[in-house]
């Protein structure tokens, strides 16, 4: 028995969808949804290794590459999206962002 | 059960587990941490699939950069975590069920997967054997993929010019300066009143 | 094998935001604080360059950079309006940004790196470089609509845009590494030569994921509930950007994914596009009725007006692709020209954003009272102004297409939606004076009028439009 390309993928897909519950059911701090974020990325770039793999082409791993790099810009952006809204909110709760509705 | 099927099971075992914990820990900083453990296992998964360089970046900027970035976010921004323990465990049985199904759709999906007529679709890059991972990954980076690179280097220049002018304020800093505190006399800075007794200054 | 001067000259646009946004940041870390101005000038003029570039360069089809950027007649029509959404969204911005305190060089640098993003979009012809693309433009949407930092609704606009729009990447990866995975190859025409023989459900399921991600940068339904938030809460230029610019790029990303990746299943993925556009259409026409805000009200049109351009889309035909690019020509045109006249509301130097505030415009301010009616004529579709004629187009590809439901669906709903925008003319025209607006700077009026005059003069010469969306068109046919 050896570690077929099914294999990654299964467990890719349950990596994306504890990273999309993640952000679904998440009632707490939005840093958590954020990581969240990372979860699906790298269930991605697990994805893109594992067909790299098998079909012995280079491009997904370029690919996955590319997302990480893509990826850290992000967070980046997205902690400092998260520091400016807690200083003007002074919470980062998922319930406190309400102060638009309609 | 070779080797490499034993360490696939455990790093994916110990990945998705520790990925579980990251949206079920109580305290963001534990969930932080088990992020660090996620990248790590998956970083040994690359290896295994044979993307040595792709689990190495893993480490150096997800877990060396990244994931420290978080944390640093999740120390500063000092949460009442005490106000965070709970909600999560009400939406849990309705959560779990949903995900379960949209896992097994996945799963389902991938489970058959068959590859698209041969020789269809000309190979990109080819791997070659006999070449490290690392030197393959540069030899098309920097020719085949130099638009992308590019891109990938704006986008880099977008985020931190974005990072920057949201979160950095000019404070007015007070600074030393040695030759304004060595140029104080007592003429300049003692002034003697006389106070009328029991009139107040 | 291109040398690269030759690629660098299909990507002339490109190269010159690129180097244009790294000089404009030295210019502005230079000289500081006070060159805001300045830089918001030089990125004006370098985005018109490029707009010029385009008019005045090849003309010729060529895919450059290994297949990952295509230059043609389609890509160049679509970066066309991108840099006039861009350029018309700079100019608006210069005096808000001033009167709120917040007019900092970097506004417009990442105006230009997002427009740049879009432009690599717009020519994208993989799924890595519709990848890399569509985050330049977004990581910087996401800075600017948070901009106005020291204010709670454009942070949390700016929070809201960010995680829903990261989920929504994650989701457009996850289909492009099914895609990658299935059918073998990331650039498009290698996804189509794979798909000869007929769907292969690891493909389907990906473009399902794919046009997910896609359908929530256009601001379709189901994944539009980010949108009147963060319309309400950006400063009101950047509004006008995030209706302008990026709804170009993204339906033309869209439209090219579809039509050369995947015109070997286009069943399948025509039915997800319908769906998309009647849902889109109900929801921008009856969910806008009770709006009071007006940035709202026009988040929901934007809406409804992506649901209308998809019914061309829908019909996939050239026909179908040629009214897709008149409808987002006359869109674009429109949605400024009403971005122009909501960033002149202002009373006593604040800025007011509430339909009522408008009460009796025709009284304060005739031209403007005037201007306003007339587009929001064209918004509605009204005859003979442009709107109607984009919603003409749309709906007769898709009667040709054999899609005439669709079609009689969409009339319908135009009609539901005509009531909003008719019900903005009446408190112009009919209801009590509300305080006059403070006079507008001359460039935002210009923008305002000369949209108007383009919407009204469309029916009596259209040629330069629809010729140019033919030729768009024929870069797929």
């Amino acid at each position: 028995m050896a570690v077929s390309l099914t294999h990654y993928l299964v467990v890719a897909a349950i990596l994306f969808t504890i990273g999309v519950a993640g952000i679904i059911l998440n009632r707490k701090s939005i840093i958590v949804i954020l990581m969240s974020v990372e979860l699906i990325l790298l269930s991605v770039n697990i994805n893109l290794v594992a067909f790299s793999g098998s079909r012995a082409d280079l491009t997904g791993q370029v690919f996955a590459l590319f997302i990480l790099t893509v990826a850290a810009a992000e967070a980046a952006i997205g902690l400092a999206i998260l520091v400016t809204y807690y200083r003007n909110r002074g919470s980062i709760a998922v319930e406190d962002i309400n102060a638009m509705k309609g | 059960m070779t080797a490499a099927v034993a360490f696939f099971y455990l790093f994916s075992m110990i990945m998705l587990a520790s990925a579980f914990m990251v949206i079920a820990a109580r305290n963001p900083v534990h969930s932080v941490l088990f992020l660090i453990l996620a990248f790590v296992n998956a970083a040994g998964l690359f290896m295994l699939a044979g993307a040595e360089f792709l689990g190495m970046i893993l480490i150096v900027v997800y877990v060396g950069a990244v994931a420290v970035l978080f944390l640093f976010v999740v120390m500063m921004l000092d949460v009442d975590f005490a106000e965070m323990k709970r909600g999560f465990l009400q939406v849990l049985p309705i959560g779990a069920i949903i995900g379960g199904i949209v896992a097994i759709e996945l799963i389902l999906v991938v489970g058959s997967w068959t590859v698209a007529p041969a020789g269809s679709a000309p190979v990109g890059s080819p791997i070659t054997p006999g070449v490290t991972n690392t030197v393959a990954l540069g030899r098309v980076l920097y020719t085949q993929y130099i638009y992308l690179f590019q891109a990938a280097g704006l986008v880099l220049l977008t985020a931190m010019v974005g990072a920057i002018v949201l979160t950095l304020r000019h404070k007015v800093v007070k600074r030393q300066v040695i030759a304004e505190q060595n140029a104080r006399t007592q003429a300049s800075v003692v002034e003697i009143k006389k106070v009328p007794f029991r009139a107040g200054v | 094998m291109y040398p690269l001067s030759f690629s660098i000259a299909h990507a002339l646009p490109e190269t010159i935001l690129a180097v244009g946004a790294l000089l404009l940041i030295l210019v502005g870390a230079i000289r500081g604080e006070k060159s805001a101005p300045l830089v918001a000038e030089l990125a004006i003029g370098l985005l018109t360059l490029a707009l010029v570039v385009i008019f005045i360069g090849a003309k010729t089809t060529a895919t450059v950079f290994d297949g990952a950027f295509i230059d043609d007649q389609f890509a160049r029509y679509m970066k066309a309006l991108v840099l006039i959404g861009s350029i018309v969204t700079l100019i608006l911005s210069r005096d808000f940004l001033r009167r709120e305190n917040i007019d900092q060089f970097e506004f417009p640098v990442l105006v230009m790196l997002s427009t740049l993003g879009m432009l690599m979009l717009t020519s994208a012809n993989s799924l890595i470089s519709l990848y890399l693309g569509l985050e330049l433009m977004s990581l910087a949407l996401y800075v600017v609509a948070s901009f106005h930092r020291d204010n709670l609704k454009a942070s949390e606009a700016g929070l809201k845009y960010f995680v829903l729009g990261a989920l929504s990447s994650g989701m457009l990866l996850y289909g492009a590494s099914l895609i990658y995975g299935y059918a073998g190859s990331v650039s498009f025409p290698g996804i189509a030569a794979a798909l000869k023989s007929g769907p292969a459900i690891g493909v389907v399921f990906g473009l399902v994921f794919l046009l997910a991600g896609l359908a929530f940068k256009m601001s379709t339904v189901p994944f539009h509930m980010w949108t009147p938030d963060v319309y309400e809460g950006a400063p009101t230029p950047v509004t006008a950007f995030f209706a302008s610019a990026p709804k170009m790029a993204a339906v033309a990303i869209t439209l090219r994914t579809v039509m050369v990746a995947f015109p070997n299943i286009t069943h399948e993925w025509r039915q997800i596009v319908m769906f998309i556009s009647v849902a889109s259409m109900a929801l921008g026409s009856f969910a806008a009725i009770g709006q009071t805000n007006i940035k709202r009200l026009m988040a929901y049109s934007s809406i409804g007006h992506m649901g209308f351009a998809l019914v061309g889309l829908a019909a996939a035909n050239a026909a179908g692709v040629e009214g897709v690019a008149i409808y987002l020509a006359i869109y674009l045109v429109t949605t400024l020209g009403v971005f122009a006249a909501i960033v002149a509301m202002r009373v006593q130097g604040r800025s007011v954003e509430n339909i009522s505030d408008l009460a009796g415009l025709s009284r304060t301010d005739g031209w403007m009272a005037f201007f306003m009616a007339m587009l929001m004529f064209s918004l509605a579709g009204i005859p003979p102004m442009a709107g109607f004629f984009a919603k003409y187009y749309a709906f007769l590809a898709a009667v040709q297409a054999g899609l005439t439901p669709l079609a009689v669906i969409g009339v319908l709903l135009s009609t539901v939606a005509a009531f909003y925008y008719l019900r903005i003319v009446k408190v112009m025209y009919f209801d009590e004076a509300a305080p006059a607006f403070d006079r507008a700077p001359f460039a935002v009026r210009a923008v305002c009028a000369v949209a108007t005059a383009l919407v009204f003069c469309f029916w009596v010469y259209p040629a330069p439009i629809v010729e140019a969306a033919t030729n768009a068109a024929r870069a797929f046919f």
